[in-house]
C-alpha cells in the first residue's frame, strides 16, 4: 500500500505519515488507548470504505469495521513481524474481516447471496475515484491490472474488493469453475510479474 | 475444486499463496493453505507479499466517515471499565433476593454484558418480550450507554428453517432491524445509531424471518411480541 492513502494524520509527506501510523500502532501494542483512538481517527474512514465495498450494507460494514479494530488492538504488538506497511496491515485485516462476515452471511442465506451478486455486478469495474489517486504504488498495481485481459482484471478486482468466490466469478463470466481458476491464477501471476518489473 | 493442470509447477505455490491471500479457497484446500501459512515461513512470506501487492486495490476507494456511535461502541467494547464507576454494591444482592422468573433471567443476561457493574437505571433497561399465545418468551437488556442489546430466549424458537430477527423503533417511527438472531439462546447486538438516538419510548420486538432476515426491511414473518421501554435515552 502506498502508505497514507486515505489516512488522516494531517501529514502530507507519505513517509512521515507512515512513520506516524507506525508509532501509533507501536504505542497501541503497548496498551496505549489514546494512541489506539488516534489510529482509529486517522484510518477508520478508509477501513469503513473497504468493509462497505465488500458488504455493501452500511450497518454490516460498520460492524465488520468495529470487529477489525478489535483485532487491530489485540494484534498491534505483532504488527512489526508482518513486515507490512501500516495501511497494508490495516486494510488486510479490515478486508479479511469483512470477507469472513460476507461468507458467513452467504452460508446461511443463498437467496440473499444471489441478490448481493446482482448488486455487485453493477459496482464492478473501474471507479470514478481511480483518476484521483496519486500514490505511485497504487498506480503501478492499477497500471499492471490494466495490462491484463478484461475478464481477468474483473476477476482479480471482484475477488479482492467484493469477496467473490471462484463459483461467483465463474457464474458471472459463464465459464466452468476450473476455467475461471486458471484465468485468475494466470492473471495473478502476470500481475506479480508486472508489478516487479 | 480441483487444481487446474495448466499452471506451471513452479508457479503453483505462488498462485496458491495468492488464492489464500484473496480467501478464494474453501474446504480442505483452504485449511491446507492456512496450515502452510502458519507453519512454512516461505509460504507465509508469499502470502504477505500478495497482501501487500493487492492492498493498493483498496486505494481507489473513497473514504467513508463512520458513525460516531461506532467509535463509542468500539471503545466501550475494548475498554469497558474506563467510562463507568462501580456502584452495584448491595444492590445486586437485593435484586437477586427479590428476583424471580424473568427478573432472574434478566440479571443473568446482565452478567453477559462486559462489566455489568452498572447501577440500575444508568442507561440500562430490561424488558420481557412475551407472545400472547404463550409460545415465545425472551428477556432483553438494553444498554443505552454502550448502544447494545442482549437478548435471551426463555421459551420458544424460530420455526425450522427460519431465524429470529430483532427490531426496534422510537415513538411514531417504523420498525428498524437491530440485527439477526440466527441461533443460540442469547444474542448480543449493537444498536443501530438511529435506535441508540431514540429519546422517550423505545419499542422492541422479535419476529421470525427467512435466513438472512426479512427481505422487505420490515418484519415479514410472525412478530412474537413487542415491549415498550419508557424513558429510554434519559439519564435517571
Amino acid at each position: 500500500m502506498s502508505e497514507g492513502e486515505g489516512a488522516k494524520t494531517g501529514l502530507q509527506d507519505p513517509r512521515a505519515e507512515r512513520e506516524a501510523l507506525e508509532a501509533l500502532i507501536a504505542r497501541a501494542g503497548m496498551g496505549d488507548r489514546d494512541a489506539f483512538a488516534a489510529l482509529y481517527d486517522a484510518t477508520s474512514a478508509k477501513l469503513l470504505a473497504v468493509c462497505l465495498r465488500v458488504l455493501e450494507r452500511r450497518q454490516a460494514a460498520e460492524d465488520a469495521m468495529q470487529d477489525a479494530y478489535v483485532k487491530i488492538w489485540r494484534n498491534a504488538d505483532r504488527y512489526r513481524v508482518t513486515g507490512h506497511s501500516p495501511m497494508t496491515w490495516l486494510i488486510t485485516i479490515a478486508r479479511n474481516t469483512a470477507i469472513d462476515r460476507l461468507r458467513a452471511r452467504r452460508d446461511h442465506d443463498d437467496m440473499d447471496g444471489a441478490g448481493d451478486r446482482d448488486l455487485r455486478l453493477a459496482t464492478s469495474g473501474p471507479t470514478p475515484e481511480q483518476s484521483a489517486l496519486a500514490a505511485s504504488e497504487a498506480r503501478r498495481v492499477r497500471d499492471c491490472l490494466d495490462e491484463l485481459r478484461d475478464d481477468r482484471r474483473a476477476a482479480v478486482v471482484g475477488a479482492y474488493l467484493e469477496g467473490r468466490t471462484y463459483k461467483d466469478l465463474a457464474g458471472e463470466a459463464g465459464v466452468p469453475l476450473n476455467t475461471m481458476r486458471t484465468w485468475l491464477r494466470r492473471g495473478l501471476i502476470a500481475l506479480k510479474a508486472c508489478v516487479q518489473r | 475444486m480441483t487444481d487446474p493442470d495448466d499452471i506451471p509447477e513452479a508457479e503453483r505455490d505462488e498462485a496458491l499463496a495468492a488464492e489464500h491471500a484473496l480467501r478464494l479457497l474453501d474446504g480442505a484446500e483452504a485449511e491446507a493453505a492456512a496450515r502452510r501459512a502458519a507453519t512454512e515461513p516461505a509460504f507465509a512470506a508469499r502470502v504477505a507479499a500478495w497482501e501487500a501487492r493487492l492492498a493498493p486495490l483498496a486505494g481507489d476507494l473513497a473514504p467513508v466517515e463512520p458513525d460516531a456511535a461506532t467509535r463509542r461502541a468500539l471503545l466501550r467494547r475494548l475498554f469497558p471499565e474506563a467510562a463507568r464507576p462501580s456502584r452495584w454494591g448491595g444492590t445486586l444482592t437485593a435484586l437477586l433476593g427479590a428476583a424471580g422468573g424473568a427478573l432472574a433471567a434478566a440479571v443473568l443476561v446482565l452478567a453477559l454484558l462486559p462489566d455489568a457493574a452498572v447501577p440500575p437505571g444508568g442507561g440500562l433497561h430490561t424488558a420481557e418480550i412475551v407472545a400472547a399465545e404463550g409460545d415465545f418468551r425472551a428477556v432483553a437488556v438494553v444498554d443505552a450507554d454502550r448502544a447494545e442489546i442482549v437478548l435471551t430466549r426463555l421459551e420458544g424458537a424460530a420455526p425450522p428453517g427460519r431465524i429470529l430477527q430483532v427490531w426496534a423503533h422510537g415513538p411514531d417511527e417504523p420498525a428498524r432491524s437491530v440485527g439477526l438472531w440466527p441461533e443460540g439462546e442469547s444474542v448480543r447486538l449493537p444498536l443501530p445509531v438511529e435506535i441508540a438516538a431514540v429519546r422517550g419510548t423505545l419499542t422492541l420486538g422479535v419476529s421470525e424471518e427467512p435466513p438472512g432476515g426479512s427481505p422487505t426491511g420490515s418484519p415479514s414473518g410472525r412478530v412474537f411480541g413487542t415491549v415498550d421501554l419508557a424513558g429510554f435515552g434519559r439519564a435517571l
